[in-house]
């Protein structure tokens, strides 16, 4: 079977995508590209050529000469100022520009991480730099592509949200859509593939048997749930971060003690905010999981205080683990 | 006849970011040299008016390969406006954190962005070329392989400590959230055995221990000739530097600059700060200015970080980067493990800089036997935690304060300064270890430290200008982070610019 061509831009990003694709373990990086049969044409990280050896590769892919079954985008694309592009000028084009050009020859089309699937950290605020993703700019179609786009497959552009997105996201879209293997159906109402974004990030948490009973941590470093007073956003977050664990499969960020941000939403960041504490109207939280209806978190959660275990009261607030029997 | 040409390099490849390098040649030399940041990303801006602690989350992302080192400059600048403590625990654990992703990046930089240069094909009449080829490969060598497999393994003992990188948002004001128990260390020593396993056999084919006992060049020398250490990939690296002339090639602006990091509870730590113009004085932060002059901002001032520069302008006369030029006392300089490690007085890095100086060659040196110092000092920081002892202290917030954090970051002094006013950011402010080295030239005229370094480099064939490569990359450039600025108000002067 002919290998399949990888094409990874970079557009004015932080590479933490890349670093985390690199991050790969099962399989590792090398055997998994050989697996999943692709090339890399370019990698700016990665590539030996450079300067106008990687402008000829550039061109030969623009012109067909070159096929690029799959291009990978990464970091949002700039428009700014006043839509020139010229925040970011690659070899007296705007990059947005170039990146138009190789996504309309393309089989498929990804964005890898928030960035450019939706804008991201640089699009927060007033999106002073005037960036966008490649079809969406957070949770509205379009983008730099356009809602209607389709790469030559007839896909849209398929989002790995994540800031940064996990390397098995990245890995196995890349490896499904090697094999013709991901249809439309795959994909949810942002784009993501539905594998990795149809759990909660809060499934699995180590602190779930804190949760259900609000035995809530009140400092950092405490066993308790982070979800009551220290701002996470597990319980709102469409990921498998939990399950799926980062780095060698030993942590996440709630394994890690700190709050889920919700990095792999559209409406990341300015739709989590404040990240390191919980908002709330009375005691209840204003951030409640995504489905569950108020009236009844209110009665199940008050119920749950009531009911909970001496072990987790005493542990959900010490930072390391206290046998009650022996208290 | 004089043959002049301008020859333009973008992109650069293999370094973090997105770089153009123009240098001008005449009779085979460069005489003169322009490094661009050509993406522009104003984090800076981004934070305007935000909570002080969205900091931690924003700044990490400046830069997905030095994030912690990031983290660490925002939750210091934090940790002293807010002035807020930390329980012993926390130090040792910070400083793991921060040692372990340098430790990657340097590994990074030395199999994947460096070594690489080595397989060009303008050295394919040396007896080493088919070894250099079939190690350093982009993607293929066997050393380039197995030292991104020894990295993929590491990351666990990443993960015991932070939980997730990039963008971990578990150092804070007041120490770690994430405590780590009897276990965890066990864990964590077994996996940094591995790396070591890797470090021992690949790269010294000697151990760490014996290596570290070099205190001199000669030293250097004598275990290059010793056993089969030329077959190992430091071997083989100080060969080609040598057969290739590696020394003769970026000299620096000879002046250094470097911050105290790695702290320990007691308030000292492992690198002093320093400033070196020919000998060591004080550090003082007062002394650092920016210039716009040549980048594509408005204004030409020199101002201090707590003051202010202004807006973009990307049609800019006489501008060619979005890197802003950082001086210290007006003066160009350099960062990196060079500058740190001499500035220090170690006892190798003082008697490389006596005997070679500041090159391509003694700049990645460092780098790589800055790696293997780390390795041990981790080593040492594990068994200083306590697993019973607190990991974090809360903090109060702060309505109006300011702060700065620093951190020699992989690529050098990195420093964060931030302004609170009515309990939001009023300014933050971000000098990146490349922006100090791939600045651009200053009001005055002097190139940033890249551009001098380039300056008189014999280029051998102009269609394959690899010396530029090994001087440019010696340097260890991070584009991610260096292309930003903000729209910043100056406090101290009660005046806005913004």
């Amino acid at each position: 079977m002919r290998m399949k061509n990888l094409l990874w831009l970079q557009s004015g990003c932080c590479g933490g995508s890349t670093i985390s694709f690199l991050n790969v373990d099962q399989p590792d990086f090398f055997t998994g590209l050989r697996l999943a049969g692709i090339n890399i044409v370019l990698h700016p990280s990665i590539s030996l050529e450079s300067g106008r050896e990687v402008i000829d590769v550039l061109e030969k892919c623009r012109k067909g000469e070159i096929k690029i079954d799959i291009l990978a985008v990464e970091g949002a694309i700039h428009l700014g100022p006043n839509k020139t592009g010229k925040y970011f000028i690659f070899n007296d084009r705007p990059f947005k520009d170039w990146i138009t050009d190789l996504a309309r020859v393309s089989d498929y089309v990804v964005a890898v991480g928030t960035c450019a699937s939706f804008g991201g950290i640089p699009a927060a605020g007033s999106n002073p730099m005037d960036v966008t993703g490649l079809q969406f700019l957070r949770e509205t179609k379009g983008g730099l592509l356009g809602e209607g786009f389709a790469s030559a497959a007839s896909m849209p552009v398929v989002n790995v949200a994540g800031c940064p997105a996990h390397p098995d996201w990245t890995y196995e879209t890349l490896m499904f859509l090697a094999s013709a293997a991901l249809r439309i159906e795959d994909l949810d109402r942002f784009n993501r593939p539905k594998f990795f974004y149809s759990k909660l990030a809060h499934h699995a948490c180590p602190r779930n048997e804190y949760y259900e009973f609000k035995a809530s941590a009140v400092a950092y470093s405490q066993q308790g749930c982070l979800f009551e007073n220290l701002g996470c956003k597990a319980t709102q977050c469409e990921s498998d971060c939990n399950e799926r664990l980062w780095l060698g499969r030993t942590g996440s960020c709630t394994r890690g003690g700190f709050p889920c941000i919700s990095c792999t939403s559209p409406k990341f960041p300015d739709g989590f905010t404040p990240y390191f504490s919980t908002e709330k109207i009375g005691d209840i939280p204003t951030t409640l999981p995504l489905d569950v209806p108020k009236a009844w978190y209110v009665g199940i959660s008050g119920l749950s205080k009531l009911a909970c275990p001496e072990r987790l009261r005493v542990n959900a607030v010490s930072f390391k683990e206290i046998d009650v029997d022996q208290v | 006849m004089v043959h002049k040409k301008i020859i333009r390099i973008n992109p650069l490849n293999r370094v973090e970011g997105d770089l153009e390098i123009s240098i001008e040649i005449r009779d085979g030399k460069v005489i003169d040299a322009r490094a661009s940041g050509v993406a522009f990303r104003g984090f800076e801006r981004l934070l305007l008016r935000r909570d002080p602690m969205d900091a931690l989350v924003f700044t990490c992302r400046v830069c997905g390969i030095c994030s912690i080192c990031h983290s660490t400059a925002s939750s210091l600048a934090l940790r002293s406006a807010f002035d807020a403590r930390m329980p012993a625990n926390a130090y040792y654990i910070r400083n793991i954190a921060l040692a372990s992703e340098v430790i990657m990046s340097h590994l990074m930089h030395f199999y994947a962005l460096f070594m690489v240069d080595f397989t060009n094909k303008k050295y394919s009449s040396s007896k080493n070329y088919p070894g250099l080829v079939s190690r350093f490969a982009a993607l293929e060598g066997s050393s380039y392989i197995a030292a991104m497999k020894a990295r993929k393994d590491f990351l666990a003992f990443l993960g015991l400590f932070v939980g997730k990188w990039p963008n971990t948002l578990a150092l804070q004001p007041g120490g770690v959230t994430k405590p780590v128990n009897a276990s965890e260390i066990v864990r964590a020593r077994a996996v940094l055995a591995g790396l070591s396993g890797f470090l021992e056999k690949e790269l010294l084919d000697d151990n760490i221990e014996s290596f570290l006992e070099n205190d001199s060049v000669a030293d250097l020398n004598t275990w290059l000739g010793a056993a089969d250490h030329q077959q190992s990939d430091l071997g083989l690296f100080m060969e080609m530097a040598q057969e290739s002339g590696l020394e003769r090639l970026g000299k620096g602006p000879g002046r250094f600059l470097c911050c105290a990091s790695y702290e320990s509870p007691d308030g000292s730590t492992m690198y002093k700060s320093g400033y070196f113009d020919g000998i060591v004085n004080p550090f003082q932060q007062e002394k650092i200015t920016e210039d716009v002059s040549h980048a594509w901002f408005v204004g030409d001032d020199h101002k201090h970080p707590f003051c202010g520069t202004t807006e973009p302008n990307a049609e800019k006369e006489g501008a060619y980067t979005w890197v802003k030029s950082p001086r210290y006392e007006g003066a160009v300089v350099e960062v990196g493990p060079y500058a740190r490690l001499m500035i220090n007085h170690d006892p190798l890095a003082n008697d490389v800089a006596r005997v070679s100086g500041v090159n391509a060659y003694t700049r990645s040196l460092m780098r790589i036997y800055e790696m293997l110092l780390l390795v041990r000092r981790i080593e040492e920081w594990i068994v200083r935690i306590d697993p019973e002892e607190p990991v974090y202290l809360p903090h109060r917030d702060a309505k109006d304060a300011q702060g700065k954090g620093f951190v020699e970051a992989a690529r050098g002094m990195l420093g964060h300064w931030i302004t609170i006013e009515k309990g939001k950011i009023r300014s933050y402010q971000i000098i990146t270890p490349t922006s100090w080295n791939m600045s651009p030239r200053d009001a005055a005229g002097s190139p940033g430290a890249v551009e001098q370094a380039l300056i008189g480099t014999t280029v051998e064939d102009e269609k394959n200008p690899v010396e530029v490569g090994h001087v440019v990359r010696s340097f260890d450039p991070c584009l991610f982070c260096s292309v930003h600025t903000l729209r910043a108000t100056c406090l101290n002067h009660g005046r806005s610019t913004g």
